[in-house]
């Protein structure tokens, strides 16, 4: 069970803040609720900060260490972001 | 007053040519916000070490690239700055060629949500990132920016 997603990118400022924004309406659409979504760079991207992360490609091997990951390959899709959320919500 | 008005300047939107590679594209990016006092100089060489470390992580899609680094390495006033490039630039060999640069100077981890949503809006439409890849001056961005927010 997701109950928290951490979107994380270099400086947890930015793109990391887009994909939260992002990831807080995909979880509307898909029907979604009681979910916590934070951003925040990748030195807080630690087991257990977050059941789910989400990351861009390129920071990809960065986190390999962690249990359930989403790597976006573009970080402004949210098609792309959507259908891999659903799967994950559907584990 | 909308945030936009505090967070984005008409002199910090720039158009130029082109540049030579991606570190001179962070120095034209960033320039603005350091002539204005928004950030200290070392602000370019911090994101630019960031860069050789973890990648162009800001690179959001074709065309578009939220250059920006943490809080903490240099940033003065929270502030925006954009500059379009006539010519494509890339950040790595096998990335996208990005010719739209938002550079954001956060104080925090909050506080730019706006203009951030707004960013997020403009160009998740593919005319109105057109609109400004074309832009023939730099009111026209200016506009569009504010009129997204």
């Amino acid at each position: 069970m997701i109950k928290s997603v951490m979107c994380c990118c270099g400086s947890g400022l930015g793109s990391s803040m887009l994909v939260r924004m992002n990831v807080e309406k995909t979880l509307q659409k898909i029907g979604v609720s009681g979910v916590s979504v934070t951003h925040s760079s990748l030195s807080d991207a630690a087991e257990g900060a977050a059941d789910l992360f989400v990351v861009g490609k390129d920071l990809e091997n960065f986190v390999k260490h962690l249990p359930r990951v989403v790597v976006l390959n573009n970080i402004m899709d949210k098609a792309e972001l959507e259908t891999k959320l659903k799967a994950e919500f559907e584990k | 007053m909308k945030e936009i008005y505090n967070m984005l300047k008409l002199e910090n939107v720039r158009i130029l040519p082109g540049v030579k590679d991606w570190k001179e594209a962070i120095h034209v990016a960033v320039q603005p916000l350091v002539d204005g006092g928004y950030c200290e100089p070392r602000y370019i060489d911090e994101i630019i070490k960031n860069t050789e470390k973890l990648g162009p992580y800001y690179v959001l899609c074709e065309n578009l690239a939220l250059v920006h680094g943490s809080t903490d390495q240099g940033v003065l006033k929270r502030q925006i700055a954009i500059t379009l490039l006539r010519e494509p630039v890339k950040f790595k060999e096998d990335g996208c060629d990005v010719r739209i640069m938002v550079t954001l100077a956060a104080t925090d981890p909050e506080s730019h949500m706006e203009v951030l949503q707004a960013m997020s809006e403009l160009f998740s439409d593919p005319e109105s990132m057109n609109r400004v890849l074309e832009a023939s001056s730099e009111k026209e961005i200016y506009d569009l920016f504010v009129e997204a927010a």
